[in-house]
């Protein structure tokens, strides 16, 4: 029996790349850490055990990898589908790094 | 639209117990993501876990689940799927529960053939219990009973499987999720035991005193101790020899073969003795 394909669809907020629950983040680092192109960031924050939480700074920068949602184990940070926001290519973010 | 995980959650019970950082957690949603990706539905999945940190999946996904024993998950696994043949079951087991107290009866369910999906959490450490020397240790490790370094040689989980007779042997590690979980969806598959040695990282316990206390770092040593399986199928004999005394395996689908499986042959020798 196959299962309904719109169980497994969230909707994103209107215009964003990447999004994060913030009552269901460790503040464990590893989404900052496997993010390629810089989106996210560490905050300090008192109110958490850990003193930081995620922040994303650069969601211009987002380039729709998941590596960050694949990689969280707290079901914290979800990405849009690719079909609903225009992620950047990353050889635009290379050039604007000045990589080759 | 993202992926969506909470039809297989207890979504009350979150946010988890693990520590953060946690692999269980990376593992559970490449699992989630497997579930979803072959539609199988909650009612015909059976979650069984022995004790550990790996304990909590039957707690967390939502689903027919076990919280069994230390040790003997694959004894209760091989009674839940000769009573169901056609129930999907899971056992997901901690390298001290599947390899130290259990290693007996992983090795007899490998044996049988029977169509279980054992999924070894592999995290060098007794975690729960605050880092103990555990069978898959690496030699030089820092633990709480080996505190001038560890110098048991370390067990290599896949070949015991394939020694015993499993029929679908695999590794692969938490930072490589995708991969996690294109191996899943073939483990879950596959007709037969299917093992999958899965390298997870415990920073907490593990890492903090063999200088990796950041997840990512301690995930960068798992990744450094892998070698692709195309790569390690080159090397002679004895440069494998010398690269398992190092502490590097080979990843990904490890070993592959079609046997008969041992729910159907138990069925079709209950209809020959009926005289059907």
């Amino acid at each position: 029996m196959a299962l309904n394909p719109e169980l497994f669809k969230l909707k994103a907020p209107e215009n964003t790349p990447v999004w994060v629950d913030e009552s269901k983040c460790k503040s464990c680092d590893l989404c900052v850490e496997f993010c390629p192109t810089g989106v996210l960031t560490m905050v300090p924050d008192p109110h958490n055990i850990l003193g930081q939480m995620v922040k994303v700074v650069h969601p211009e920068y987002c380039i729709g990898c998941r590596e960050c949602e694949l990689e969280c184990p707290d079901f914290a940070i979800f990405v849009a589908e690719r079909s609903e926001y225009k992620f950047k290519k990353l050889n635009e973010v290379k050039k604007l790094k000045g990589e080759k | 639209m993202a992926f969506n995980y909470d039809y297989y959650l207890r979504t009350d019970k979150m946010p988890t117990l693990w520590c953060w950082g946690c692999g269980d957690g990376i593992i559970m949603k490449a699992m989630i993501r497997a579930f979803a990706k072959l539609g199988w539905d909650k009612n015909d999945i059976c979650i069984v876990s022995g004790i550990g940190c790996s304990g909590r999946f039957s707690s967390y996904i939502d689903a027919n689940t076990v919280h069994t024993t230390h040790g003997r998950t694959v004894a209760y696994a091989t009674g839940i799927k000769l009573m169901h043949p056609d129930k999907h079951v899971i056992v997901v087991a901690g390298d001290g529960d599947g390899l130290a107290i259990g290693g007996n009866h992983t090795i007899h369910g490998c044996r049988r053939n029977i169509d279980l999906n054992f999924v070894l959490i592999n995290n060098f450490i007794y975690g729960l219990t605050n880092s103990q020397v555990s069978p898959t240790t690496p030699k030089g490790a820092w633990s709480v009973t080996t505190q001038y370094g560890n110098i048991d040689p370390t067990f290599d989980a896949c070949e015991l499987a394939i020694g015993a007779g499993a029929t679908f042997v695999a590794r692969e590690s938490v930072a490589q999720a995708q991969k996690l979980e294109r191996i899943f969806v073939k483990a879950f598959q596959h007709k037969g035991f299917s093992f999958v040695d899965v390298h997870s990282n415990c920073h907490v316990n593990f890492g903090r005193k063999n200088k990796m206390a950041q997840a990512k770092k301690n995930m960068d040593w798992i990744e450094g101790n892998l070698i692709p399986k195309a790569k390690w199928d080159k090397l002679s004999p004895e440069e494998q020899y010398k690269l398992k005394q190092e502490g590097k395996f080979p990843r990904g689908i490890i070993h592959h073969k079609e046997e008969p499986e041992y729910c159907e042959e138990y069925y079709k020798l209950i209809d020959r003795v009926r005289g059907k």
